[in-house]
């Protein structure tokens, strides 16, 4: 490894942190105070039987938000990724898997949701979207710290530098 | 300094370091433990919110369901066990293929006594085009006229005939005119009434009624006061829906 190169990886963590973030935090804002509408966007899918849609259409706004928070925050940057991946890869393959079976809907992704018309034609772009945001968030994911991250001062004072100075002091 | 100092001050720094580290790790799990908490809670208080939300709409529904509209055709006996209600809009496919799943059991099983159906078109997707407005309009034309015979005949011949969501405008004026006509209204009792939208007003205050119920999407089916969404495809709730009745 060279001497620039971590320092350009993680100034592009950062952006990959905040992009990722910004969607996640307008997707899950846009939905949150409408509960009935991600249910029936859940539902639509027709993936999940209904007494899980209901579950899930609850808790997948809050979720998005609080990954999105944490992500442009920083805040267990590494954590919030993983999740942020984890997510991405789920809605891949649900849109994967209404575009197999001729569903067409509104993927729902940013509020709305249900049966639309003509709705296949977006599906490669939105799995487009879906794996560059992936991709983003596994690169954050990859990296132990980025900039700008309230995570660095957090865990700021590593323990062993502390203790060392403490014995230093002694001496 | 003897040896023995040296070895001592040597042992209480390890000491003091591994206390260190024990309170570092202590505080690093306090830390993610409070941020994981403040998670938890913001999450947990949505969901809160959500069902809250959620409640209210389903009572505002079981109280739609348990006054009968002025603005629905039913079938079945008034004092019929069972009571389904159906909130749907013409234009929606889904509402298409509930009622392809449903429409002859449904039939026989009011016809039993069993149940009492009501459906109650409003207007939904009128912004996708003005299809919904002209067919509700149309069947609140076709109500007054001819009656809720007709009408529900009429009712069930729009959605066999029903444009898609993509080319709604295939469905003309002149198409309703010869499917109420067909359903048994008199040309002249509807012809101009279907061309100059002359029930506009009662498909307002239908769709009005709707949103008061808490409606957010069609088909809604309401089974006995409650939201019925026992299945995952539209088939699945129709063949529950069915058994559920029969």
């Amino acid at each position: 490894m060279t001497g620039t190169r971590p320092t350009v990886l993680a100034w592009l963590g950062l952006a990959a942190r905040l992009v990722a973030g910004v969607v996640w935090i307008v997707a899950g804002g846009l939905k949150v105070a409408e509960p009935e509408a991600s249910v029936n966007a859940v539902r639509a899918y027709q993936l999940l039987p209904s007494s899980l849609a209901e579950p899930v259409g609850l808790a997948l706004p809050a979720v998005e938000l609080v990954v999105g928070l944490a992500l442009v925050l920083g805040v267990l940057a590494r954590g919030a990724a993983v999740v942020s991946a984890l997510l991405f890869g789920a809605f891949i393959v649900g849109i994967a898997s209404v575009w197999a079976r001729g569903i067409e809907i509104d993927c729902g992704c940013f509020g709305g949701g249900g049966a639309k018309a003509g709705a296949a034609s977006a599906y490669p772009w939105e799995i487009a979207r879906d794996a560059a945001l992936l991709a983003a968030s596994l690169l954050v994911a990859s990296l132990r710290r980025t900039p700008l991250a309230l995570d660095s001062l957090l865990f700021a004072p590593r323990p062993e530098e502390r203790a060392t100075t403490h014995e230093g002091a002694m001496n | 300094m003897s040896s023995n100092s040296r070895a001592d001050a040597r042992a209480k720094a390890a000491e003091m370091r591994a206390a260190q580290q024990r309170s570092e790790t202590r505080r690093r799990f306090l830390t993610i433990g409070g941020v994981l908490a403040v998670m938890a809670l913001i999450v947990g208080g949505s969901i809160w919110f959500g069902l809250r939300e959620q409640d209210k709409g389903e009572e505002k529904l079981a109280d739609a369901a348990s006054s009968s509209s002025e603005y629905g055709v039913a079938i079945g006996d008034a004092d019929a066990p069972r009571t389904v209600v159906i909130y749907e809009d013409f234009l929606c496919p889904y509402c298409g293929e509930l009622e392809r799943a449903t429409r002859d059991d449904l039939t026989a099983l009011a016809a039993d006594g069993k149940v009492r159906v009501e459906y109650r078109p409003f207007d939904l997707l009128s912004r996708i085009a003005d299809y919904p407005i002209r067919a509700t309009n149309a069947f609140a034309l076709v109500l007054e006229k001819s009656g809720p015979e007709v009408a529900k005949k009429f009712h069930d011949l729009l959605y066999e005939n029903q444009p898609s969501e993509e080319d709604p405008d295939a469905a003309t004026n002149d198409d309703l005119v010869d499917l109420a006509v067909e359903a048994g209204a008199a040309e002249a009792d509807v012809r101009g009434g279907i061309e100059s939208l002359s029930h506009q007003a009662w498909v307002d205050e239908a769709t009005a009624e709707a949103a008061k119920a808490g409606v957010t999407g069609t088909p809604t089916v309401l089974l006995d006061g409650e939201v019925f969404q026992d299945g995952r495809t539209i088939d699945e709730l129709a063949d529950n829906l069915i058994s559920e009745l029969e």
